[in-house]
């Protein structure tokens, strides 16, 4: 489990136990969090779970794939340096306290 | 003693209760008939489906599989290289790259309506969803306008099985057959003459330097017609068939469009025709007390983990107002569906145009003729009386 920390564009935050080998998508998905739409289901194909990675954990995460990195010029709201789709962050231990931002829209 | 056979009329027909028993009493079951375990709850689901290492579709997807397509499709390869194949084949399926069909599926659904105008009864597996969805098909993949109709037809045997030898009959090999002979030309032409199309971008693509297998591309091309054709018209009529023994959610879409799209979503949970999956495990699992082996296959039965009471509450009830996000409609995980930015537009916009014309209808046969298959799940017709506005 990582507890994952998931602060809604109105400023709510959500704190959820996500287990290990999910996607951060799907633990937030199931937990409710309104803020990631995730139309495609995983398969980064929509760009509708988009986040942004708190700064202190954005070098713990692995670089985007070529099609994270395709699929980050089609989100709704501004793509960052920090941008993520959460469906390709996989959960570990090393993302115990991860905080995340959601942006204003997703689609 | 419970048994669950995927090739029994009774299934068919009505798997729901059949579920319920494996979710509550056999959430990791052995099914003789099918020769496969069977997982039924959500949760267990949506693991093996963020498990690709350990569930693996390198040996098929389909529940019954055809001749050489596993290991050549998308849906029957694991990443890495599924995630190069789908690098290629996915930015034709984003929500920018469908907005085109709106009006082509808007003219193409009152083209299908003005054939059938007045009468007061219609089949809406053959008048409107099959007709609808070969045409903008055929647009979207830009196919030469002929053998619509024979297209549709093998796409829709070929997902079948013979109940009684429990595997695909003659017939239904012969209509696979025919489909990938048929994509096969398709290709023989996009190479001779390339086009601004998907099937030439599958041609022209290359993977790590590689250009994709002749085979590869054929049956990735017969894959997307089979499923873009045979799960989007069954979807629709699954859809239909809801609103039409739901008459108050039914007049609420007809007064409020806009609602389109939360009905599609619980239809897709409800009882969308993609009812199971097949995975093939990597390595021993033990859930539930039953210890899987590697090299058994494992059935992923969507259509009961989108009933599974521990995750949507009173989840045999079809509410338009449940908003069920997380629902295994289009499945999840690396292998989600393909198609889902489509298959939403294709079916807020056709039944957009449906609900303005036929405000009111219901089913005229008590008993529906479903489809064998042990796949997929919708009536081969469902025959509504109409009221016109």
């Amino acid at each position: 489990m990582a507890k994952i920390t998931f602060i809604e564009h109105s400023g709510e935050r959500l704190v959820v136990n996500i287990p290990v080998g999910w996607t951060v998508m799907q633990g937030a998905v199931q937990n409710g969090v309104e803020g990631i739409e995730a139309e495609c289901g995983g398969s980064c194909a929509c760009a509708t779970c988009h986040c942004y990675v708190d700064e202190a954990f954005v070098d713990a995460l692995p670089a985007p794939s070529e099609t994270e990195e395709a699929m980050l010029e089609c989100t709704a709201a501004e793509r960052l340096p920090n941008s993520r789709l959460s469906c390709q962050l996989k959960v570990s231990e090393a993302l115990d306290g991860l905080v995340l931002r959601l942006p204003e829209a997703q689609s | 003693m419970f048994r669950f056979d995927p090739y029994s009329p009774a299934i068919d027909a009505d798997p729901f209760p059949f579920y319920r028993t494996l979710r509550d009493e056999h959430p990791c079951f052995w099914s003789e008939e099918a020769n496969m375990w069977v997982l039924s709850r959500y949760d267990d689901i949506v693991t093996a489906l963020n498990d690709w290492e350990t569930y693996s579709s390198a040996k098929g997807n389909l529940m019954d599989e055809m001749p050489n397509r596993a290991g050549n499709t998308l849906g029957t390869t694991d990443p890495p290289r599924h995630d190069r194949l789908r690098g290629i084949v996915q930015f034709a399926f984003t929500r920018k790259a469908v907005e085109g069909l709106v009006e082509p599926v808007r003219a193409s659904a009152n083209r299908a309506l003005d054939a059938v105008q007045g009468e007061k009864t219609f089949d809406f597996v053959n008048d409107f969803s099959s007709k609808v969805t070969v045409d903008v098909l055929f647009g979207l993949f830009n196919l030469p306008r002929e053998n619509e109709r024979m297209v549709r037809d093998k796409a829709v045997l070929m997902v079948q099985s013979d109940p009684r030898t429990r595997q695909k009959g003659p017939e239904h090999l012969a209509a696979f057959q025919w489909m990938s002979d048929y994509a096969k030309s398709l290709v023989e032409l996009r190479t001779r003459e390339p086009g601004d199309d998907l099937i030439t971008a599958l041609i022209q693509a290359e993977v790590n330097g590689e250009k994709l297998a002749e085979r590869e591309v054929q049956m990735t091309v017969t894959t997307l017609i089979m499923a873009g054709i045979e799960s989007l018209s069954g979807f629709l009529t699954m859809f239909a068939y809801n609103l039409a023994d739901h008459a108050d959610a039914r007049r609420r879409l007809a007064a409020n469009p806009a609602l389109i799209p939360d009905a599609v979503e619980e239809s897709l949970r409800f009882n969308t025709s993609a009812q199971r999956f097949r995975r093939c495990l990597q390595k021993d699992v033990t859930l539930h007390g039953q210890t899987m082996r590697a090299g058994d296959f494992v059935c992923l039965a969507y259509g009961s983990g989108n009933r599974d009471e521990r995750r949507f509450p009173d989840a045999d009830r079809y509410d338009i107002d449940r908003k069920p996000k997380g629902h295994l409609g289009f499945g999840g995980g690396v292998h989600a569906c393909l198609g889902t930015a489509f298959a939403r537009l294709a079916s807020r916009v056709a039944f957009e145009e449906l609900l303005k014309r036929v405000p009111e209808f219901e089913r005229v046969q008590e008993q529906l003729p479903w489809m064998p298959s042990t796949t997929f799940r919708s009536p081969t017709r469902l025959e509504l009386a109409a009221a016109w506005a």
